[in-house]
């Protein structure tokens, strides 16, 4: 894992600056919980001096029932404990979501064509919830932890200032050998969690690809790589546990060694005047309320901490980077109407996927006319598909121009989409209506009888009809992938753009829905540009390019049967001899 | 080698049952277990005997009584040998955990590489996974678990006992108290299962609209609208956060009764007790002690909670048991005839799946050095031959033999560098994309890998990836189809006498299909081809078709032949493009392409 770490500190520090308010009525409804620790060895001491041991039972009865009084305020002020916490908690949840899906979606944007991460959800759900989980955990016991102590303290300084003599210095090199172990052991929990997940990616891949390894024979070598993952994962617990042991010992000094030290100086302490009830409202404090509390915050911060810290680490790492703006927000006059059809200007382009790879196109240069029809045809993985990104603005060129309508295509963010709609092979179908879905592309909205237009040419009537008409709610999961590309080219059809760009997005189509689609686009004012999945779509263009990689070729029908030997090959031409 | 080949045959083959397991993990480090039950034993003691000693002390200190130098000396004692006890057992019950778990694991991958992967298949990977990460880390604990358990379980036992010892009125007190804590914590999980299914429901609802985002992103990208979707994506969240509100509201309701419970007794067995000890009945210290074995006793809920987690290792352990009881593939030693041409026979091959046969009595030979497409329906049986033909999984009747050597008693070494095998959807393995190529018995030269990638139709597009072969695979941006041909260079790069392609072209448009059939043929090592096809145009180009009909040979022989004399055989091709059969978009286009020029000779619609 391989995280910038430095900044969950500073947004925890910036977090919880922000709700000093919270802090304090949080800080107010657990002073309740020193009172409440205070008179539990207080009441104790007084009605033994006062009440058992002076022959006055009621008056030590009195004082138990102050001491009970207490715990029942302390119960009853748990609530207020809790709603500050919820206060803090909830917000840090609500934050953690939203930084997950901007980063997912942002990341996703920027490389669509990478793979989705599978483990966004996990992210969103499981991981949210452990830090949700362990932040409310570490909060509840720190807290407790902090208003106990004073609770005990106040209580040793009103029974005798001397106890504080005895109890503060083991429990003062308790705490320190507590808190010097907190950092290596957190560094120690990363690395354990590191080797932990290491490990069962390795063992999702054997799982998942089982055959693929017998079938290849790497039986050994992949068992020898994973037994070296499984070692590693234990070694790092072995260190783990040894972290964990002197924790214990810190914890022992801090809780039983103030004890041994009371017994040891009772003599003394008595001398000077210490009363039975004092002392034993003394041990009281120490068994009852310090070590108990000492045990909850060191198993808290020990294993919710640590995890705390982590699950935070991943669900931040990684810069917040802001999202492109809406189409609505585009400057220039807002106009209902089809802009006149757009023409399309490549000069000298040149694009690779990095600065070592090749390039995938070379100085192409091709002009579309407006209102033309030109479809893209070339073996997969040829660049067509970068070609389209190209012209949306979805890549940028390394080298060359393109301008739509005479004016340079900018980078995604800037620009937004009133000028060219891109419909890619993926559908996106959202949860929401069908007019909803349909109007996506239409910033100023559509009338419903355009809608309808729409609708019908490009042959989404029986769908919309089978939904349960324009505002029936889409479930996209319940649609098939044919039927998501359906909505998605109405909503290119419907949108006011004067130049549509259409990647395979009509591949999920049966041969005649596509002609048709493709007739009602033609037929549709605008430029039109089809990467190609099928070659009888280059039969309804006007003109066809021609991508092998090396040559990009651009001309009619004809004229590519002639001059192009791949277009040749791609129409057909050729003849499946044995080889 | 017929039905016999799956019998278990030795004790290995038994299935281990969860407790041998477990006894297994206990075996493989008994000093340091029986060490972690002999500290939890004594911590516990401590635990037990301190607070009695504690107050005899206490009595001692005030009554100024003789022998009050060895009471603080045992008190002393005791005090250190909880820490050191508590924290060896911290220490060495870690150790015996990581290695359980390590140990636990070495078996449960080893076993899972001996399985044949369809066995292995019947658990989804993600499941086998968890059987091996998060239920053998469960299952691992049980050492500890059930030390700390019993440890925890005498504790407040033992803190019972001794408050009746001490004073019966203080343990009637107690017990009197204990059915309002048990009242309490069932009120308390009432609420909480409630409020946390409907803050799960919202949950889901935000994962699902945040997967539905990022499925379009290349469509909200063009659209240009990501701040738009981020409020769609985002829109329940008011309402997660009112759920949560309430779960924390149910929550803090049962921490206040919980909360105030404890001392509330507390306070009541000292207020009893100081009525006992006002009337001369008890010492202070007897006074402490017994506040002190309260709390201890009102342990019993948590310690009984504990016993729960030892329920939950068991039932890991057994989970991964299961996983160990699927009996794996046994193999022979003997070689292979040097310089065999790669003859591949099957003989009355029947294979069953779920008790149904998949293929009956299938007899197949494909000459050594020829190319046999295998072509059928889908659900005919194609890729089972395919499995079958590299024993990718054993026969449930008949034989397999390659250049005359049955392939169960082959040594797998040996099998694996003469037979290889390219799927449809290859799974690949390594850090670099090279790595995924040379993936495999052994690593070819880097010549080799950039030969087989070639001849794949790989090179091309692998030098356009950023850092080309060595782009980091994991990352790598890939398509099915590209992904498809990675696999065919892992094949071609190891080929030996024996090639095996499932499907393994149906992503390739048709331009790049072909171009990868020819340097099949003229580029990479000559051997015995097999490949299950669902294109025409394969089926043309092989020497041999074999057509299979519901887990049959219906036909052998060239594809002219069965062309021109079988009107069924030409319904294959249709009825696989209708069914989908022939997954990747592509390939279902070429299918109708070459479906038509072949049967009218019209050119127009090849497949993209």
């Amino acid at each position: 894992m391989s995280v910038e770490r430095s900044g969950v500190p500073a947004l925890a520090r910036g977090f919880l600056a922000r709700r000093k308010r919270v802090l304090v009525r949080l800080g107010a409804w657990s002073l309740l919980e020193s009172a409440q620790t205070f008179l539990g060895g207080y009441g104790v001491a007084m009605a033994l001096d006062h009440g058992f041991l002076a022959g006055h039972t009621g008056t030590g009865l009195a004082w138990l029932a102050v001491a009970a009084v207490a715990v029942i305020c302390g119960g009853a002020a748990t609530g207020g404990v809790f709603r500050g916490l919820a206060d803090l908690v909830e917000p840090l949840r609500d934050g953690l979501i939203r930084r997950v899906a901007d980063r997912a979606l942002t990341e996703a944007i920027e490389a669509p064509s990478r793979a989705a991460d599978g483990a966004v959800v996990s992210r969103l759900t499981n991981q949210t919830e452990l830090a949700r989980d362990s932040f409310a955990g570490l909060v509840l016991v720190a807290r407790s932890f902090v208003f106990t102590m004073v609770g005990v303290l106040i209580g040793l300084g009103a029974l005798a200032p001397e106890l504080l003599i005895v109890v503060l210095p083991p429990l003062v090199l308790g705490l320190a050998l507590f808190l010097a172990t907190l950092a290596p052991m957190a560094a120690r929990q990363r690395v354990f969690l590191d080797a932990d997940e290491a490990l069962s990616t390795q063992l999702g891949a054997v799982a998942e690809g089982l055959r693929d390894v017998l079938a290849a024979g790497a039986g050994q070598s992949v068992a020898a790589r994973t037994h070296a993952l499984i070692e590693a994962e234990a070694r790092a617990a072995r260190v783990l546990a040894r972290w964990a042991a002197a924790r214990t010992v810190a914890l022992g000094v801090a809780g039983q060694l103030p004890v041994l030290l009371l017994l040891v100086t009772a003599p003394w302490l008595l001398r000077q005047g210490l009363t039975a009830g004092a002392l034993l409202g003394a041990l009281t404090y120490l068994t009852q309320a310090l070590l108990p509390a000492l045990h909850t915050l060191m198993n808290a911060l020990g294993a919710a901490g640590t995890r705390l810290l982590v699950v935070l680490d991943r669900l931040t790492s990684g810069s917040r980077s802001a999202l492109p703006g809406t189409p609505v927000a585009e400057k220039g006059r807002p106009s209902t109407e089809r802009g006149a059809p757009a023409r399309v200007e490549i000069r000298g382009l040149t694009f690779a996927y990095g600065p070592n790879a090749q390039p995938v196109l070379r100085d192409l240069d091709l002009t579309v006319e407006p209102g033309e029809h030109l479809v893209v045809v070339g073996p997969s993985g040829i660049g067509k598909s970068t070609l389209a990104a190209l012209i949306a603005g979805l890549l940028a060129p390394d080298r060359g121009e393109i301008r739509v309508a005479g004016r340079p295509v900018a980078p995604i963010p800037a620009e937004p989409s009133r000028r060219r709609v891109l419909i890619p092979q993926q559908a996106y179908v959202f949860t929401g209506s069908v007019r909803e879905n349909l109007l996506y592309l239409c910033p100023d909205g559509a009338s419903p009888a355009a809608l309808t237009a729409t609708a019908a040419e490009v042959g989404l009537l029986p769908l919309v009809h089978r939904l349960g008409g324009f505002d029936a709610p889409v479930d996209p999961a319940a649609l098939s992938q044919g039927e998501r590309q359906l909505i998605a080219l109405g909503r290119a059809h419907l949108s006011p753009a004067p130049l549509v760009v259409l990647d395979e997005a009509t591949c999920h189509l049966d041969p005649a829905a596509e002609d048709r689609a493709e007739r009602a686009f033609a037929a549709r004012p605008g430029t039109l540009i089809v990467v190609a999945h099928r070659i009888s779509s280059a039969h309804r263009a006007d003109r066809i390019l021609v991508l092998d990689g090396v040559h990009a070729v651009c001309g009619t029908h004809r004229e590519l049967l002639d001059r192009s030997p791949l277009y040749r090959d791609l129409v057909g031409r050729w003849h499946a001899e044995r080889i | 080698m017929a039905a016999t080949d799956r019998t278990p045959d030795g004790a290995s083959a038994v299935p281990p049952a969860t407790a041998r397991l477990l006894a297994g993990a206990v075996r493989h480090s008994p000093g340091r277990t029986a060490a972690v039950f002999l500290c939890s034993a004594v911590a516990a003691g401590v635990a037990i005997v301190l607070p009695a000693v504690l107050g005899r002390t206490l009595d001692l200190l005030l009554d100024d009584a003789d022998g009050l130098h060895g009471a603080v000396v045992l008190c002393a004692a005791l005090i250190v040998a909880e820490i050191v006890c508590t924290a060896l057992e911290a220490l060495l019950g870690g150790v015996v955990t990581a290695r359980s778990a390590a140990w636990l694991r070495r078996l449960g991958v080893d076993h899972l590489l001996s399985l044949a992967p369809h066995r292995a298949g019947e658990h989804p990977p993600g499941d086998l996974v968890t059987r091996l990460t998060g239920n053998v880390a469960e299952a691992s604990t049980a050492p500890t678990t059930a030390a700390a358990g019993l440890a925890a379980l005498f504790v407040p036992i033992g803190g019972l006992v001794a408050l009746g010892v001490i004073d019966p009125w203080l343990l009637a007190v107690f017990l009197a108290g204990v059915p309002l804590l048990i009242w309490l914590l069932r009120a308390f999980a009432r609420g909480s299962s409630e409020s946390v299914s409907g803050y799960q429901q919202v949950q889901g609802e935000i994962a699902t609209r945040l997967v539905e985002a990022l499925g379009g992103a290349r469509s909200i990208a063009a659209a240009g609208g990501s701040t738009r979707e981020l409020g769609r994506i985002l829109d329940p969240l008011p309402r997660l956060n009112a759920q949560g509100r309430r779960m924390w509201r149910v929550y803090g309701r049962a921490m206040a009764g919980a909360g105030i419970l404890v001392p509330l007794l507390s306070t009541a067995v000292l207020a009893v007790g100081g009525v006992r000890l006002a009337g001369g009945h008890l010492t202070v210290g007897e006074l402490l002690a017994a506040s002190r074995y309260t709390a201890l006793a009102a342990g019993l809920g948590v310690a009984v909670g504990g016993l729960d987690a030892l329920v939950r290792s068991r039932s890991a352990a057994r989970r991964t048991a299961e996983l160990l009881a699927i009996p794996p593939m046994r193999h022979g030693d003997r070689a292979l005839p040097a310089y065999g041409p790669g003859r591949l026979e099957l003989c009355g091959v029947t294979v069953l799946r779920g008790g149904e046969p998949v293929l009956r009595g299938v007899d197949l030979v494909v000459p050594g050095g020829a190319t046999m497409a295998v072509v059928g329906r889908s659900g005919a049986g194609k890729s089972t031959l395919a499995a079958v033909a590299g024993r990718l999984c054993d026969v449930d009747a008949g034989v397999v033999l390659l250049d005359g050597v049955p392939l169960t008693e082959i040594d797998p070494a040996r099998l694996r560098r003469e037979v290889g095998y390219a799927f449809e959807r290859p799974a690949l393995f390594g850090e670099t994309i090279a790595d995924g190529i040379a993936f495999g018995p052994y690593r070819p030269r880097p010549a080799g890998i950039e030969a087989a990638a070639a001849a794949a139709g790989a090179d091309t597009f692998i030098r356009l990836l950023p850092g080309g072969y060595a782009a980091p695979r994991a990352t790598a941006p890939l398509s099915g189809g590209e992904l498809q041909r990675l696999g065919l260079a892992r094949a071609f790069a190891h080929a030996g006498r024996l090639l095996v392609l499932d499907d393994a072209t149906s992503s390739l448009d048709s331009v790049t299909e072909l171009r990868v059939d020819r340097a099949l043929v003229h580029d990479v090592r000559a051997g015995t081809r097999l490949l299950i096809a669902h294109r025409v145009s394969s089926a043309a180009r092989a020497d041999l078709v074999a057509w299979l009909e519901a887990g049959r040979v219906r036909a052998v022989g060239t594809h002219e032949r069965l062309w021109e004399e079988e009107e069924d055989y030409r319904a294959v091709f249709v009825a696989t493009e209708a069914l989908g059969g022939a997954p990747g978009t592509g390939s279902t286009c070429g299918a109708i392409g070459d479906a038509t020029r072949y049967s009218a000779g019209d050119s127009a619609r090849e497949g993209m």
